[in-house]
């Protein structure tokens, strides 16, 4: 079920009826309808894959008792090892075993050898795999690492895993913040739920206005981008930045807004990425739920940067190459990943990685000086070109996107594939990121003014704006559930 | 829980009113004109009505419509007499024109092409079939018998799955007292032509057809796979059972369609009996820009402009 979906109109509501005015009461019973409502939003997009979610809910609640009652480290050890291998087991075989089987068979063919693929097969990729798998793998590292104790409460550990809002895109949350709130007693919280409202409409204009209105322009160019000149491609490597931007902030924040209708605070998952300032502030506002999962069971399991200046640049290389292969099974996000270690590295070395860990651009002024200025522009242009990867279908389509841009550089003024004025669209990401700028400081709180006119025009014009960027003709699912 | 939900009902209803003003404001939603059935059984547009046709949802296509005395879109009444010469342009939406502004239609570029030696009538209405065209020429006779020549626009698979003319009660249902009413929302409106309803209608069709029963939709598939294999006779024995009753005048009329997506049966059955035809999809064919609007498949100016001059050539013959 898509958030954006008719069926979602009705889900929530319901759910939601129940939730507080009939079982608000009983937190168990709460708790049932939560993990029904779930299973139930995840079946009707694949019921079959119900199981599998039920099998790692099993599996790490199993797992994580077990390191918890044992003494030995090296048993928790064997123990937690039965968690990764179950979860990246399964991972491996629905999202990577065909693409590993066809590396493999290319591999040689370039050596000369030629191997008829005969091992692949047709696999479903299950919605959200990359997600929960990961979350319940939180779980018995937090266990692990002792920053909880593991739950006696099946019921409250299958929520936590399968908590709807964020089952199918994240946020990744982590045991210690989500279970601990599931297994509280809630109250009807009015300011909470206001607050969950104007989220999920924030939410809603970033994918209905942004990223599906600009869909089917950056669909045409990168379809299409060996007819097209530099200053089309440039503007399609642009468009997918606030495409992709829209599409997955926007499903966050719905998640977010949605937990917070049930009473759960989810983590943030997006703080405006394309305001940083260097490449280190980018990945701490841009899927932050994923950063500090590779940062608290990759990074620093691996020795952080405690080991020294060249073990510290091996430990960002592979976690920022683990996290392009999270992505997808195909080396574009490998290639994604390691120019982003690139130029994550850099400004490791010179220090500058918590720069500006808890800053934003103009802290102090309105307005932003233009050195800072310049360094966001900066920062846009070489994530932009990045994303030129990770939207293309290979390596080959990347590199020869990128050739078209530098070779054949002209300028020539791009026609909407369906004839739509492209002007509307340049304004709309104008004014999107004005308003952006204007709420920098608070990713949590789009609409905080204080006059109450100005606020219910707002509204009135992101619902208005929602209708004039409306496409009826296009695949409405979002581009996260793919991974 | 009772004050979010007041404060939520407030907040709509606030909003929705908003949103209804800045529609009619900025004349985001199209206006409706009414429609009715005359003394004749034809049907067409209440006469003397104005307003404005919108597509797109940020009015990409913004025309004007008059509907004039007769009750057809035109910039001109039709006053046929034997003094003067006449053109008759008769068909559906096409001929109709509301996505054009009313004085540039085909009918006036008609007349352009001929220095305004001739009167270019337009016989046009959404959702005319060649059942309602030659009805209408037949209960408007004594108009038609003063009129040199008519021009038929014909849709292959659309235009001729009847053999007998019955006025089509379903489309005035879009004149009830409810429809009228909703039709003053214009925020409904709006949101109905750029598509943003079609999720919930999808849904309640969804719902209808799982209720049906198994046994009617394969009893139905039969049908229709019967159906499909003599779908050109059936077509063909309806133009001619049409063209019989109403008396064709193959001198005077000549049908125009676009032969890509007209039969070539029924094209070969057109030339084996003389009726006189002429295919306009060569020439949209050879045109390098498109001839059809962004929003739906409507002429556009150029499109028009081709569809003119084919008739102009065709009358001067």
């Amino acid at each position: 079920m898509l958030f954006n979906s008719i069926e979602f109109c009705f889900f929530l509501p319901i759910v939601f009826c129940l939730y507080w005015c009939v079982l608000k009461k009983n937190l168990r019973a709460q708790n049932v309808l939560l993990l029904v409502a779930s299973y139930f939003f995840y079946g009707f997009w694949d019921w079959r894959f119900l199981s599998l979610i039920f099998l790692s809910t099993v599996v790490d609640y199993f797992v994580a008792q077990q390191i918890f009652i044992k003494e030995k480290k090296s048993l928790k050890i064997l123990w937690l090892w039965v968690s990764v291998i179950f979860n990246l087991g399964l991972l491996g075989f629905f999202k990577y075993y065909n693409f590993f089987i066809a590396s493999w068979v290319e591999m040689f063919s370039n050596l000369g050898y030629t191997i008829h693929s005969t091992w692949t097969l047709q696999i479903i990729l299950p919605v959200g795999i990359s997600f929960y798998t990961f979350q319940t793998m939180s779980y018995s590292f937090d266990v692990y690492y002792k920053q909880i104790k593991p739950t006696k409460d099946f019921l409250a550990f299958a929520t936590f895993v399968s908590f709807f809002p964020q089952l199918v895109a994240g946020p990744i949350e982590r045991a210690s913040n989500l279970l601990p709130q599931i297994i509280t007693k809630k109250t009807f919280n009015h300011n909470q739920i206001v607050s969950g409202l104007k989220l999920i409409l924030w939410g809603l204009f970033k994918k209905i206005v942004m990223a599906d209105a600009l869909a089917p322009i950056v669909d045409d160019i990168f379809s299409n981008y060996s007819t097209y000149p530099s200053s089309t491609l440039i503007l399609g490597a642009v468009f997918f930045s606030f495409q992709i931007y829209g599409d997955f902030s926007g499903y966050s924040d719905i998640a977010i807004g949605v937990a917070k209708l049930f009473g759960i605070e989810l983590l943030s998952n997006f703080k405006f990425p394309y305001f940083s300032r260097n490449i280190a502030e980018f990945w701490n506002r841009w899927h932050i739920s994923l950063s500090n999962w590779f940062k608290y069971y990759v990074y620093i399991p691996l020795g952080g940067s405690r080991r020294g200046r060249l073990v510290s640049i091996r430990n960002i290389a592979i976690v920022f190459l683990v996290s392009g292969l999270w992505h997808g099974a195909n080396w574009t996000y490998i290639v994604w990943g390691a120019f982003h270690s690139l130029l994550y590295i850099p400004t490791f070395l010179l220090g500058n990685n918590k720069k500006y860990k808890n800053s934003i651009v103009g802290e102090t002024s309105f307005i932003s000086t233009f050195k800072e200025f310049f360094k966001i522009t900066l920062v846009f242009v070489l994530v932009s070109f990045s994303w030129i990867f990770f939207r293309s279908k290979t390596i080959l389509q990347a590199v020869d996107y990128i050739q078209n841009i530098f070779l054949n550089f002209s300028f020539e003024l791009y026609n909407h594939p369906r004839g739509y004025r492209m002007i509307d669209y340049y304004v709309l990401i104008m004014v999107f990121l004005l308003f952006e700028y204007i709420i920098r400081k608070d990713e949590r709180n789009p609409f905080d003014f204080k006059s109450r006119v100005v606020r219910f025009l707002i509204y009135t014009i992101v619902i208005l704006s929602m209708l004039l960027f409306y496409d009826d003709g296009i695949d409405r699912s979002f581009i996260y559930f793919q991974f | 829980m009772k004050k979010i939900i007041i404060r939520s009902i407030i907040y709509v209803i606030s909003i929705l009113i908003a949103l209804e003003a800045i529609v009619r404001v900025f004349h985001l939603a199209k206006d409706s004109p009414t429609r009715f059935i005359d003394e004749f059984k034809v049907e067409k547009w209440v006469p003397n009505q104005e307003g404005y046709s919108v597509t797109g949802n940020r009015r990409q296509n913004f025309s004007k419509f008059h509907i004039n005395n007769l009750g057809f879109n035109s910039y001109r009444e039709f006053i046929p007499t034997k003094d003067k010469v006449e053109i008759a342009l008769v068909g559906d939406s096409f001929i109709e024109g509301f996505h054009q502004n009313y004085d540039n239609s085909i009918g006036k570029k008609i007349e352009n092409n001929l220095n305004n030696q001739v009167e270019v009538y337009e016989y046009g209405y959404a959702g005319y079939d060649f059942a309602d065209q030659l009805h209408l020429i037949h209960a408007y006779k004594k108009q038609f018998d003063l009129i040199d020549k008519v021009f038929i626009y014909l849709k292959y698979e659309e235009d001729l799955d009847r053999g007998e003319y019955k006025v089509n009660y379903e489309r005035m249902r879009l004149e009830s007292p409810l429809n009228k009413n909703l039709k003053k929302i214009k925020l409904l409106v709006y949101a109905q032509n750029i598509g943003a309803l079609d999720p919930i209608k999808k849904t309640i069709n969804k719902i209808v057809v799982a209720l049906k029963n198994k046994d009617s939709n394969n009893s139905n598939n039969n049908g229709n796979k019967i159906v499909k294999e003599n779908l050109d006779q059936i077509r063909i024995d309806n133009f001619a059972s049409l063209v019989n009753k109403y008396k064709y005048d193959k001198s005077k009329f000549i049908l125009f369609f676009e032969g890509n997506v007209t039969s070539k049966i029924f094209i070969e059955y057109l030339k084996e009996n003389k009726f006189k035809y002429i295919d306009i999809s060569n020439s949209f064919n050879k045109s390098k820009k498109t001839t059809t609007l962004i929003y739906d498949q409507h002429w556009n100016n150029l499109g028009r402009d081709i569809v003119a001059q084919l008739l102009t050539n065709a009358f001067k013959k």
